[in-house]
C-alpha cells in the first residue's frame, strides 16, 4: 500500500477525465467523428484506471479507506483535499468507470447537434461523480456533489426532447433545495464535532467527534426515554436537541436525490426528457449518489437521530417500492415505465439500508451495483429503438422480435436481471435485502410487501416486453427497421456480460462490500449501545496532516476529559515553522 | 506655539492618501486643458493611483502597530489592509464606470476625481483616532459620495437619491458629532486613547453622559453602515445612484465606517459596563441580519435586491463585531438563546484575532463580489430605460446565458458568493466569520445567522435560473460592450473563485497577531 501509485491513483481516477475535456474543448467544433473518438478513448482509458483501484483495493486490510492522498488545502478552516475509497466506493467508482464508454457509444449517432460540448459534459460528469464518490473530505463531497448538477443539468436541458428546459429546471430546483440543507446541517456538525482551533470538515474529525456523543446519549435515552437531556454532556445535548433536525436535513438532501416517495416527482420527467446518454448517468450513477450519501454521512453522523427515524424511512421505502410498481403497471410511455422502476428499486436499496443488518446493507449495496447496470442497460437498448422510431409509447410498437431478434434477446435478457430472475445479477441484491429486512428489528409485514412487489416488477415488465416484441407488427414503419449494428453490441454486450457474470460469481464483488457493511453496520449499532464497548471498531482512522500551528488555536484553561481527547494531535504530530514567524516588535505599542 | 517635529514615518500611513488625493487635483486640473472629449486617460490615471495607493498600503500593512501623527491617527495592519480594499474596490469601480459613463454620454472630469476624493476619505477614516479627525474624514468620505449619487443629473431618481442620502446623511454625522461632544464633555479629551483612559472616572460621574454620547456615536454609524434600524435610506439611495458608484458605496463606504468603528468601540468598550455593548451589537447584527434577508426575498428589481442583500451582509459582520464584546466570562450551563453567550466547551476563547481576519476578509470577498455583481448590473442597463424603471427587472437576466455566455457565468460566480457556497470567496469569509462567534460562544446568534442566510440562497440562485434557465425574449436588446467594463468583470469573477480555492497567504497576513492598535 505504499507505493507513490498506490497513493495517486484517485487522483488519475477523478482527474483524467477531465483532462480528457480539456483535450476535447481543443478539438475544432465540425470534427465530430474525431470528437467522439478522442471521448471514447478517453472514457476506455479512464474505465482502465478504475479497474486498476478496484485491483489495488485490497480486501483483507484492516485500513478503511484505502488508496488514500491528503494534500493541504484551505488549512485554517480545517479543509482538505482528502480522497480515498472503501469497499463502496471503490464498487461504485468502478460502476461509473463502466458506464462511461458506453454512455459515449449509446450516443454516438444520436446527438448531431453540439457534439463537442456534449462530450465535455459527460466527461466533466465523470469526473464531478469520481471525486463524490472518492472524498473524505465532508466539504470536497458537498462540492463535487453540487458539480455533479451542471453537467446534468445541461444534459437534459440542452439535448433533451420536447420539454426539456422544464424537466431540467425541476430536477435542478429540487436537488438545489435539498444540498442547501445539507450545507446547513453540515455547518452545525462542523461546530459541534469539534472544539475551536481543532475543527475540521474530514470525515474522520466529525464522525469520531459525534460518536462518544451518539452512544451517550443512546445510553440516556435507554434509561429515560422521556428525559429532557439534564446532565447530558454539552455536545450529546446537541445531539439529543438538534440531531433529529440535522438527521432529517442531510437525508432531505440524499433522498430526494435516491430519490425516495415523496420526492420523487422529479425523476420521471428528467428520464423522459433526457437523452438516451443523460438516462443512463442519471439512472446508473447519480442515484446512487443519493444511497450512497445515506450509507456514507447520514446514518453514521447521527446514528441515534437514525434509529429514531428507522421505520418512517422504512415505511416511505416500502411505499416507494409499491408505489413505483403501480405506477409502472399504469404506463404507456416506456421511458417513464423505466424511470419509475427505478423508483421501485431504489426502495430496495433504501429499506436495506435503514434494517440495520449485515445483510440488508450488504444486499443494498449491492443492488446499488444492479440497478446501475440493469436500468443503464434498459436505457440504453431503448435509446436504439428510440433513435430508429422516435416513440416513447408501447403502442407504436408489437412484435419487434421478428424485425429485430437479437436486439429482443438482449432486451429479454436485461428484463431478467430487472425483475431478478435467479441466475441473474438482480437477484441476488434483492434476496439479500429482503432477507435483511426480514432478520431486522422492522415488523414483518414490510419484508412481506417488499417480497410481494417482486412479483409485480416481474409483471410490470413483462406485460411491456410482450407488449413491444411479441404479438403481430401493428405498424407498417417497425417493419423496416434495422437490428442492432456493430457499435450497438459492442455498447451493449458488456452489460449482459456483467449481468451473468455478478449473477452467478457476485462472491468477489461482496468480498468487497462486506468491509464496508461491517463498518456500517456496527456505527449503527454502536451508538444504539449494542455491540463491545469499544470504539476503535467504529473509530475512522485516517492520515493526518501535519498540523499548522494556528495563533488562535490557544488551547482553553479549563477543559473536560471528554475535551481533551478531541485536541489531542495526532502521532505524527511535527510543528512546523509558521510561514511568517509572529515577530515580537509586532505587539502594541501602548498598553 | 509648539511646532512637532514630524518626521517622514508620521506620513508614511498617509502616503496612500496622499497618492489618491493628489491624483484626484492632477484630473481636475487637467480638465481645464483638455480639447477633445475622450477621457479614457482620467480612468487610467485614477486606476493607476489606486494600483500606487495600495502598494504602499500593503507595505504599511506589515509594520508594527503604533500611534503617528501625535495620537492623530493609529498605524496597524488593520486600517493599512482597509486601505488596500478600499483601493481595490476603487480600482474595479474606476473600470467599471468608464464604459458606463461612455455610454450615457457622461464622462466627465470631475467623476474619477470625486471618486479618488472618496477613497482618499476611506482611507483616512479607517486610521483615524480622533473624534474630530474621525468626522472630518467621515465628511470628506461622504460629500463626495452625495456628489457621486446625484452625477447623473437626468430623471428625478439621481437627485432624488442624492437629496435623501445628504439630508440623512447630515443627520447621521451631526449625530455622531453630537455624541462625541458629550463625550468630550465627560471625559474632556477627544483622542480615542485618552477618551479611554478618562472614561471609567466619567462613567462613575456622570453615567448620564456617557450613555447618551456612546449612544448617539452609535447611532451614526450604524447609520453609515446601514445595520436596522438605521437602514432606510438604503434601498433608494443604492438605485438611485450610478451603479458603479452604488458598487463602491456597498463596498468601500461601509467597509471604511466598520472599520472606524470597530476601532472607535473598542476603546469605548473599556469604559463601560462590558455587556452594554455586546447586547447593543447583538441586537444590531439580528435585526440586520434577519431584517436584510426578509426585505431582499420579494425583489424583483436586481439592483435593489442587492441594495437589501449588503444590508444583510453587514449584519454578517456586526455578528462578527458582536462575537468581539462578547463577555469573557460567560456561564457555560446558561441556556442557549439567541443573544446571549453560551460557550459549547467550557470557557470562551480569545476570539479577537479570529474576528479581525474574519471581518478583513469578509470585507475583502464583499468588495470583489460586490463590485461584479453590480458591475454585471450596470453592463446591462441601457440609458433608454432609465426613464421607464424596469432596468433592472429580472426579467433583463432572462436568459442571459444564450446571450452572454460570460457575463452569465461570471454573474453566477458572484450570486454563489454573496450566498456563501463554496468553493467561492462568500463561503470562506462567512465560515471565518460564524467560527468566530461560535467560539466566543453566541451560538443562538449564529444559527440566526446561518438560517437566514441560507433564505438568502433563494433569492441569489432566482437570478441565476432566470439567467440559465428562462428563454431569452424576443426582443432583447443588444447589449453595451467596452472593454474596461469587461476587464472589471473578468478581474472580479477571478478573485471570487480563486480567493475562494485558494486564498493563499491572505488567511495568515489578516491573521497576524498586534492586528489592531490598542487591543
Amino acid at each position: 500500500m505504499n507505493s507513490i501509485f498506490d497513493s495517486r491513483i484517485l487522483n488519475v481516477v477523478i482527474f483524467f477525465p477531465l483532462v480528457v475535456a480539456a483535450l476535447v474543448a481543443l478539438l475544432p467544433k465540425d470534427e465530430k467523428g474525431q470528437i467522439r473518438a478522442v471521448t471514447l478513448t478517453g472514457m476506455v482509458l479512464s474505465f482502465f484506471t478504475t479497474v486498476w483501484q478496484w485491483m489495488r483495493f485490497e480486501v483483507n486490510s484492516p485500513v478503511e479507506f484505502q488508496l488514500e492522498y491528503r494534500m493541504e488545502w484551505l488549512s485554517d478552516v480545517g479543509i482538505s483535499y482528502h480522497v480515498g475509497v472503501d469497499g463502496l466506493s471503490a464498487a461504485l467508482v468502478l460502476l461509473t468507470g463502466v458506464l462511461g464508454p458506453m454512455v459515449v457509444l449509446s450516443s454516438w449517432t444520436f446527438v448531431q447537434e453540439r457534439t463537442k460540448e456534449f462530450h465535455i459534459a459527460l466527461l466533466v460528469l465523470q469526473t464531478a461523480t469520481f471525486g463524490a464518490f472518492c472524498s473524505i473530505d465532508t466539504l470536497l463531497f458537498f462540492m463535487f456533489f453540487e458539480a455533479v448538477l451542471i453537467p446534468m443539468y445541461l444534459l437534459i436541458g440542452v439535448w433533451g426532447s420536447e420539454e426539456r428546459q422544464k424537466a431540467a429546471v425541476k430536477f435542478f430546483l429540487y436537488t438545489m433545495v435539498g444540498s442547501v440543507l445539507m450545507l446547513l446541517a453540515l455547518f452545525a456538525v462542523y461546530f459541534l464535532a469539534a472544539p475551536s482551533g481543532a475543527r475540521s470538515f474530514d470525515y474522520s474529525t466529525i464522525y469520531n467527534g459525534l460518536m462518544g456523543a451518539s452512544r451517550e446519549l443512546a445510553g440516556y435515552l435507554k434509561s429515560n426515554p422521556t428525559g429532557d437531556g439534564v446532565g447530558l454532556s454539552p455536545v450529546a445535548l446537541a445531539l439529543f436537541r438538534y440531531g433529529p433536525y440535522l438527521f432529517l436535513a442531510f437525508a432531505l438532501a440524499f433522498a430526494i436525490k435516491v430519490p425516495m416517495f415523496p420526492l420523487h416527482t422529479w425523476l420521471p420527467d428528467a428520464h423522459v426528457q433526457a437523452p438516451v446518454a443523460g438516462s443512463m448517468v442519471l439512472a446508473g450513477v447519480m442515484l446512487k449518489l443519493g444511497t450512497y450519501g445515506f450509507w456514507r454521512f447520514a446514518v453514521p453522523f447521527f446514528p441515534v437521530a437514525a434509529r429514531q427515524f428507522q421505520t418512517m424511512f422504512a415505511v416511505l421505502a416500502v411505499i416507494g417500492i409499491v408505489y413505483g410498481a403501480l405506477m409502472c403497471l399504469a404506463q404507456r410511455d416506456i421511458k417513464k415505465l423505466i424511470a419509475y422502476s427505478s423508483v421501485s428499486h431504489l426502495g430496495y436499496c433504501m429499506l436495506g439500508i435503514f434494517a440495520f443488518t449485515a445483510e440488508g446493507a450488504t444486499g443494498s449495496a449491492y443492488q446499488m451495483l444492479n440497478h446501475g447496470v440493469s436500468t443503464g442497460a434498459l436505457f440504453l437498448l431503448f435509446g436504439m429503438l428510440y433513435e430508429r422510431r422516435h416513440a416513447r409509447l408501447m403502442s407504436d410498437y408489437g412484435g419487434i422480435a421478428k424485425v429485430m431478434p437479437v436486439y429482443a434477446a438482449f432486451f429479454l435478457i436485461v428484463t431478467f436481471s430487472s425483475i431478478a430472475v435467479p441466475g441473474t445479477n438482480g437477484f441476488v441484491g434483492e434476496f439479500l435485502v429482503l432477507l435483511g429486512t426480514f432478520k431486522s428489528n422492522l415488523p414483518l409485514a414490510f419484508g412481506i410487501i417488499a417480497a410481494t412487489c417482486v412479483v409485480l416488477g416481474a409483471a410490470y415488465m413483462l406485460w411491456m416486453v410482450q407488449k413491444v416484441f411479441f404479438g403481430q407488427v401493428t405498424h407498417q414503419e417497425n417493419l423496416g427497421l434495422k437490428d442492432v449494428s456493430g457499435r450497438e453490441l459492442v455498447a451493449a454486450l458488456p452489460f449482459i456480460v456483467l449481468i451473468v457474470v455478478m449473477g452467478l460469481r457476485p462472491q468477489p464483488i461482496l468480498d468487497v462490500l462486506n468491509t464496508s457493511t461491517e463498518r456500517f453496520v456496527a456505527r449503527a449499532k454502536y451508538a444504539s449501545g449494542e455491540g463491545p464497548d469499544n470504539d476503535q471498531k467504529v473509530r475512522v482512522n485516517v492520515r493526518q496532516l501535519r498540523k499548522q500551528v494556528v495563533a488562535d488555536a490557544t488551547p482553553t484553561p479549563s477543559m473536560d476529559p471528554a475535551q481533551q481527547r478531541q485536541v489531542q494531535l495526532p502521532d505524527g504530530f511535527r510543528p512546523r515553522p509558521r510561514l511568517m514567524p509572529v515577530q515580537p516588535e509586532l505587539q502594541p505599542a501602548h498598553p | 506655539m509648539i511646532i512637532p517635529n514630524f518626521t517622514i514615518n508620521d506620513f508614511l500611513p498617509v502616503m496612500p492618501t496622499g497618492v489618491l488625493m493628489g491624483a484626484a487635483i492632477v484630473l481636475m486640473l487637467s480638465e481645464v486643458f483638455l480639447t477633445s472629449a475622450t477621457r479614457t486617460y482620467q480612468a487610467i490615471i485614477a486606476a493607476l493611483a489606486s494600483v500606487v495607493a495600495a502598494t504602499i498600503a500593503f507595505h504599511n500593512a506589515f509594520e508594527p502597530a503604533h500611534e503617528v501623527l501625535q495620537g492623530y491617527a493609529v498605524l496597524d495592519p488593520f486600517s493599512s489592509w482597509t486601505t488596500v480594499m478600499v483601493c481595490i474596490g476603487t480600482f474595479l469601480a474606476v473600470f467599471l464606470s468608464s464604459g458606463f459613463l461612455k455610454h450615457r454620454n457622461a464622462e466627465r472630469g470631475e467623476f474619477y476625481a470625486l471618486l479618488l476624493f472618496a477613497a482618499a476619505g476611506m482611507s483616512l477614516l479607517a486610521l483615524s483616532a480622533e473624534f474630530i479627525t474621525l468626522f472630518i474624514n467621515l465628511e470628506v468620505m461622504s460629500i463626495a459620495t452625495y456628489a457621486l449619487t446625484a452625477f447623473l443629473r437626468r430623471g428625478p431618481r439621481p437627485s432624488e437619491a442624492g437629496f435623501k442620502y445628504f439630508i440623512l446623511g447630515a443627520f447621521a454625522a451631526a449625530l455622531l458629532l453630537y455624541g462625541a461632544a458629550l463625550l468630550y464633555g465627560a471625559t474632556g479629551a477627544t483622542k480615542l486613547v485618552d477618551v479611554s483612559r478618562a472614561l471609567p472616572g466619567a462613567f462613575a460621574t456622570s453615567p448620564g453622559l456617557v450613555y447618551a454620547g456612546i449612544g448617539l456615536v452609535l447611532a451614526g454609524f450604524a447609520f453609515k453602515v446601514a445595520a436596522v434600524p438605521f437602514h432606510m435610506w438604503t434601498p433608494d439611495v443604492y438605485e438611485g445612484a450610478p451603479t458603479p458608484v452604488t458598487a463602491l458605496m456597498s463596498a468601500g463606504v461601509k467597509a471604511a465606517a466598520f472599520v472606524a468603528m470597530v476601532r472607535t468601540f473598542l476603546f469605548l468598550s473599556k469604559g463601560v459596563e462590558a455587556d452594554l455593548l455586546f447586547h447593543t451589537f447583538s441586537v444590531l447584527a439580528l435585526l440586520t441580519m434577519v431584517g436584510g434577508n426578509l426585505m431582499a426575498l420579494p425583489q424583483r428589481n436586481v439592483k435593489r435586491m442587492l441594495a437589501y442583500s449588503s444590508i444583510a451582509h453587514a449584519g454578517y459582520m456586526l455578528l462578527g463585531v458582536a462575537a468581539l464584546f462578547a463577555p469573557k466570562l460567560a456561564d457555560a450551563t446558561a441556556k442557549v438563546g439567541v443573544l446571549t453567550a453560551t460557550p459549547m466547551m467550557g470557557s470562551p476563547v480569545d476570539v479577537s484575532v479570529g474576528v479581525y481576519k474574519g471581518l478583513l476578509f469578509y470585507i475583502l470577498g464583499y468588495t470583489v463580489t460586490s463590485l461584479g455583481a453590480f458591475g454585471t448590473i450596470a453592463a446591462l442597463e441601457r440609458r433608454e430605460d432609465e426613464t421607464r424603471g424596469n432596468t433592472w427587472d429580472l426579467e433583463r437576466f432572462a436568459g442571459l446565458a444564450q446571450r452572454k455566455p460570460g457575463w452569465a457565468i461570471a454573474m453566477a460566480a458572484f450570486m454563489l458568493s454573496l450566498g456563501g457556497v463554496p468553493p467561492t470567496v462568500g463561503f470562506l469569509g462567512k465560515l471565518f466569520l460564524f467560527s468566530a462567534a461560535v467560539d466566543a460562544g453566541l451560538l443562538g446568534l449564529a444559527v440566526v445567522g446561518i438560517l437566514s442566510s441560507v433564505a438568502g440562497v433563494y433569492f441569489y440562485l432566482r437570478v441565476v435560473v432566470y439567467m440559465f434557465m428562462r428563454p431569452a425574449p424576443a426582443d432583447a436588446p443588444a447589449t453595451f460592450r467596452h472593454w474596461t467594463t469587461e476587464f472589471a468583470l473578468i478581474t472580479s469573477a477571478i478573485a471570487v473563485v480563486l480567493l475562494g480555492i485558494i486564498p493563499g497567504p491572505i488567511t495568515e497576513w489578516f491573521s497576524r497577531v498586534g492586528m489592531v492598535f490598542g487591543n
